[in-house]
């Protein structure tokens, strides 16, 4: 690291080319001042950071030593206005887990396997057209995604919902009983001596194939017969975050797919394996922590989400009946900040403003800790390509 | 297994590769279709002469004469309408008792939905409230009020398993017989003659103010409160971001500090945007109290935490892209490590961090969970400039959520609600789109 | 009619001429925060009063009434609409911060539950609306409606008709969780107008469009507000720091809702003006 700017052979020239002792002195201070000012500058967004951390935990603090936080942990009674408030946050934490499970559910399988297709498939070309969808899906401001799911998607899962679903379940069924038959009646028969092979794999077919179907069936109807009672739910909620999420997880796993070596790749397809092979045996499993890592982020965004889920998840505080109910409406931590953030108040420090105050810390923490994990395993991943 | 069924395999695995991605584009497009579509009604809609007429009387536009000429027209294709009503209630008055009871309510009822469709009555006294000045001004909402006029809305509850089912009953049944009873046919034959509807594009929406919470008028108000928190944020992120890049890329080495400090920035960019809006709230205004409510200048600095990582980023990528042989070249001829900085790498990095700037100014435009305790409300004026120190504004992205849920009347006026979800959408989507051009010359100029 | 109003135009205009040049600097914004049921008021006040006077500048948000009573408190805004009174611990804290709020009634308003306009049901008394929001009642052939689960739809914690509602409807008991909660009045409208077995209370002027139904036997109107014969009624309110001082914007702005044109206002927006 060069502190000055002086070529280091000129002390052997006469006195008078050399700066004097002093300017020399005020070049070194000015560097080192402008140094410190931008480490300074780059340092605010640490204190960003601790300020957040410190002004988000001051206020939660009286929560966690006044309050019983086995109750905002364990109870579901979520009454914050009442004369003796509960403060009982299970509900929607679940709330907070489920809609980002849900939320995880759609797109996952959807973004790992467009981020495959788009680095393995797909000619190059073809690449950098799809690109701008991806960015335009991130860009959607969030308060249209939830005007979105509030005024369109609502009312047409309350009126077709079930319709939809069942329609869903035939057009994704459909595939994956034909494979699951075509596998199934392969594997199955294999073991069996040539003579009979032909035989047996027909029959494996027409059995497996026919209860794929039957049970196919059996789920539609079943979804068709649904009623969906109120739109704004966890399902409506699920949908839209699982399309918010897609682009970083597409995007952050397609960066670990690319770093992947070709070599790699190349081996196994010497070795005569077809590419779903090559990508599921050889490529997922050297991009696996990278790809873990686009999760986490994908997962991220949908639980700090707050418009779509305060607009359009129906902010029950319940803990949905069966629990994996998705037709009912929950409530989410963010949307219970934006919702009741205007009745608490700081100057009374009531603990009702506290709690909400818990709650962020609660968000905080988990995002913190989610981001330390994507960091350790996206630099681990780096590390391992590198080697 | 069989080649065969390895095939089919490997063949059903690209598929689903193609099927995700057509359906994140489905997805894209189902969003963005009613959005576009139904946006676009803010601006391009059959304007009646209401319309014309207040935007004459509010905002001092339009040919005078000819909307008077208009005006006219319309007067005299409405008379005989109010003739009707004026001789049918002078009947009423001379008739019996009995007669004026069984029609008092459903003449009350109509005159309500007449006065829905074509404003006030002739003479009556003008209304205090601007709403209640004009008729339709749009023919789309039009023809709804035409129906209220013409079919009073009942239910027949009659089958107890089942809810109610809707019946339009005809009101001219309900004053069959009497002199009114005409007066429905000639409504449904006269409403075009009536209101004279005809294609307007308004594209003074974005630059009227909006009159009567949003009634009247156009959004102006919210698009330059949008734009102050935008490029106020801007103004605070961009020196920080590109500081805080030049620092880590050319001065810092990778030492415990600079991880931490990484690590700092990874985390600001995940805190979830509604805990930035309590913290401004916590901070900017309760403690440092940068205004003494909310305010534009809260927002901004809000939203210029949640940017910074982005903009940091965005300019480190940009830095580092910048040719090593530059910089050699520049300390070979003897210039100070600053110099190099100043006059060859940012010049040579600017259109890289001109993207991020781009895609964070976006993305600090379309946030409304930072804003919601820091800046936004929804009603109040357009701003001059001197007044973002103090004063909150209303925003597109917070009047979106305010308009859906809050307004009074929030399904009198989607077409206001889209038409600002367009123009957001719109703005965020070019701001991108600029974005992606200027990433993609200056990836031609590198590579050539 | 017109006399009249001309002549409060042209005084207020004097008012404003003779106070105008008086007024400190900040007098030239008015920041309201607070009920989203005091809202359709103060958006038509702040638009009535920014016509006549140009140079002001009127900022309302509707957050809560728990926001207004905030605002007052730690001064972010000239004026906390509310739709309940201020609770003691409210006053107690504005004074220990040096605020003195005072109390100015502008309307009276009942609050109309509302269902779906398909939904039999037209009468309920308080007690039966009370076990439908504690979850007792769960389907509305319970009630001689048709076989449809109940969605009960409340007004989040913030809002002062949550309150009104807690304390005159509730009593002590509480809300079923899987009540569903939305941020305003209009939501509330808009989802019970969207679905078909919902339930919900709103602010009087927000009842259009859906069938309010009858609370032990009393419809929800004006008259039977004004009448006191509606069980579930209470006054509006604005709150400011301190009595505004005369003929500032501030001190009209309050003022309307005793102007006749304040009182027809109030009217034409659905509530109920003060005689």
């Amino acid at each position: 690291m060069q502190t000055n700017n002086q070529m280091p052979g000129m002390k052997a020239h006469t006195a008078s080319l050399l700066l004097s002792n002093r300017a020399q002195r005020q070049q070194r201070l000015m560097t080192v001042l402008g140094k410190s000012f931008l480490l300074a500058v780059t340092s605010l967004s640490m204190l960003a950071v601790l300020f957040i951390f410190i002004f988000i935990a001051r206020d939660a603090w009286p929560f966690f030593r006044h309050e019983s936080l086995r109750e905002f942990f364990t109870s579901v009674r979520w009454y914050p206005s009442a004369n003796e408030p509960e403060f009982g946050a299970l509900a929607i934490l679940y709330g907070s887990a489920m809609v980002t499970l849900g939320a995880g559910a759609v797109a996952v399988p959807l973004g790992i396997a467009a981020a495959v297709c788009i680095s393995d498939v797909m000619p190059f070309s073809l690449r950098q057209t799809l690109k701008p969808v991806m960015e335009m899906l991130a860009a959607i401001p969030s308060v249209a995604y939830g005007f979105f799911a509030l005024v369109v998607l609502a009312p047409l899962l309350q009126q077709k919902g079930g319709q939809l679903l069942a329609a869903a379940a035939w057009i994704i069924g459909l595939p994956v009983a034909a494979l699951t038959t075509i596998v199934m009646s392969d594997v199955l028969s294999e073991r069996i001596c040539e003579k009979y092979r032909t035989a047996a794999r027909w029959t494996v077919a027409i059995v497996a194939g026919g209860g794929t179907l039957t049970g196919l069936a059996i789920i539609a109807n079943a979804l068709n017969a649904l009623r969906i009672v109120s739109g704004t739910n966890a399902l409506n909620v699920s949908i839209i975050l699982g399309i918010m999420a897609i682009p970083t997880i597409v995007s952050v796993s397609e960066d670990a797919l690319q770093a992947v070596g070709r070599e790699l790749r190349e081996g196994s397809y010497a070795l005569g394996a077809t590419r779903a092979e090559t990508i599921l045996k050889v490529v997922l499993p050297a991009a696996g922590s990278g790809i873990m890592a686009a999760v986490m982020l994908g997962v991220m965004r949908a639980v700090g989400e707050t418009m779509v889920v305060w607009m359009a998840s129906g902010n029950a505080a319940q803990i949905p009946r069966p629990w994996y109910n998705f037709m009912e409406p929950v409530r989410t931590l963010t949307a219970t900040i934006a919702g009741d953030m205007g009745e608490a108040d700081h100057v009374t420090g009531s603990g009702r403003y506290h709690v909400l105050f818990a709650m962020a810390f609660c968000l905080l923490v988990f995002s913190f800790g989610i981001n330390l994990m994507s960091e350790r395993l996206i630099s681990r991943a780096r590390k391992r390509n590198a080697a | 297994m069989q080649l065969k069924t390895r095939k089919i395999l490997d063949r059903s695995f690209s598929w689903t590769g193609a099927i995700a991605i057509f359906l994140m584009t489905a997805a894209l497009v189902i969003l963005l279709a009613p959005m576009l579509a139904r946006g676009w009604g803010a601006f391009h809609f059959a304007a009646t002469i209401e319309h014309r007429r207040m935007i004459l009387e509010q905002f001092g536009r339009g040919n005078r004469a000819e909307i008077e000429a208009e005006r006219n027209a319309s007067r005299l294709a409405r008379a005989p309408l109010y003739r009707m009503i004026a001789e049918f209630e002078k009947q009423l008055e001379d008739g019996e008792e009995q007669e004026r009871k069984k029609h008092a309510a459903s003449l009350r009822n109509l005159k309500k939905a007449l006065r829905g469709l074509l404003g006030p009555e002739p003479g009556a006294p003008k209304p205090i409230l601007m709403r209640d000045r004009y008729g339709q001004t749009r023919w789309d909402r039009a023809l709804v009020k035409l129906q209220n006029a013409l079919h009073a809305e009942e239910w027949d509850y009659s089958n107890p398993d089942r809810g109610g089912v809707k019946i339009l009953k005809k009101r001219a049944a309900e004053f069959a017989g009497t002199s009114l009873e005409p007066l429905f046919a000639y409504l449904e034959q006269n409403t075009k003659k009536m209101l004279l509807p005809r294609r307007t594009f308004y594209w003074r929406f974005l630059t009227d103010v909006s009159l009567d919470a949003h009634f009247f008028g156009g959004i102006l108000a919210e698009i330059l409160g949008t734009l102050y928190l935008a490029a106020g944020a801007m103004l605070f992120a961009l020196p920080m971001g590109v500081m805080a890049a030049i620092y880590l890329t050319e001065y810092a080495r990778e030492s415990r500090l600079t991880g931490f400090l990484r690590t700092c920035i990874n985390t600001l960019a995940g805190v979830p945007s509604i805990v930035f809006g309590l913290f401004g709230l916590a901070f900017f205004i309760n403690t440092l109290k940068v205004s003494s409510s909310k305010s534009v200048l809260a927002g901004a600095l809000t939203l210029a935490l949640m940017i910074l990582p982005t903009l940091i980023r965005a300019s480190e990528e940009a830095i580092r892209s910048v040719p090593k042989t530059y910089k050699e070249a520049a300390l070979s001829l003897g210039a100070g490590r600053g110099r190099v900085i100043a006059s060859v790498i940012l010049p040579a990095a600017l259109p890289g961090i001109l993207t991020g700037t781009v895609i964070s100014m976006g993305r600090a435009a379309g946030e409304t969970a930072p804003i919601i305790f820091t800046a936004a409300v929804s009603v109040g004026k357009p701003l001059a400039l001197w007044q973002v120190f103090s004063q909150p504004t209303p925003a597109l992205s917070w009047n979106i959520y305010n308009l859906a849920t809050e307004h009074e009347a929030a399904d009198e006026i989607r077409h206001v609600q889209y038409g600002l979800v367009l123009t957001l959408v719109a703005l965020v989507l070019i701001l991108n789109l600029a974005a992606i051009i200027m990433r993609a010359r200056i990836s031609r100029r590198l590579k050539g | 009619m017109k006399k009249t109003r001309k002549i409060t135009a042209t005084l207020t205009m004097a008012i404003m001429i003779a106070g105008g040049t008086a007024v400190a600097k900040d007098a030239h914004k008015i920041v309201i925060d607070g009920s989203t049921t005091v809202g359709p008021i103060a958006k038509a006040f702040a638009e009535y009063y920014m016509a006549k006077h140009p140079e002001v500048n009127i900022t309302v948000s509707e957050s809560g009434s728990g926001n207004g009573a905030k605002g007052i408190i730690n001064e972010a805004c000239d004026i906390g609409a509310m739709s309940r009174p201020m609770k003691s611990s409210e006053i107690e804290a504005a004074k220990g911060a040096g605020v003195l709020p005072v109390e100015h009634i502008v309307a009276m308003d009942g609050i109309a539950v509302v269902v779906h306009n398909s939904n039999p049901v037209a009468d309920l008394s308080v007690a039966q609306i009370k076990d439908i929001y504690t979850g007792k009642i769960a389907n509305w052939k319970e009630l001689g409606g048709p076989d449809l689960p109940i969605v009960a739809i409340s007004r989040d914690t913030n809002s002062g008709t949550y309150e009104t509602f807690e304390s005159l409807v509730m009593k002590r008991e509480k809300i079923a969780g899987k009540t569903e909660y939305v941020g305003s009045n209009g939501a509330i409208r808009q989802r019970v107008l969207s679905t078909p077995g919902a339930i919900g209370y709103v602010g009087l002027a927000f009842r259009e469009g859906v069938k309010p139904v009858k609370v032990n036997g009393m419809e929800a109107t004006p008259e039977t507000v004004v009448a006191k014969t509606y069980p579930i009624a209470r006054p509006l309110y604005m709150y400011t720091a301190g009595r505004p001082r005369p003929e500032t914007p501030l001190s009209e702005f309050i003022d309307l809702a005793n102007t006749p044109d304040g009182k027809k206002i109030i009217e034409d927006t659905g509530f109920v003006p003060l005689k």
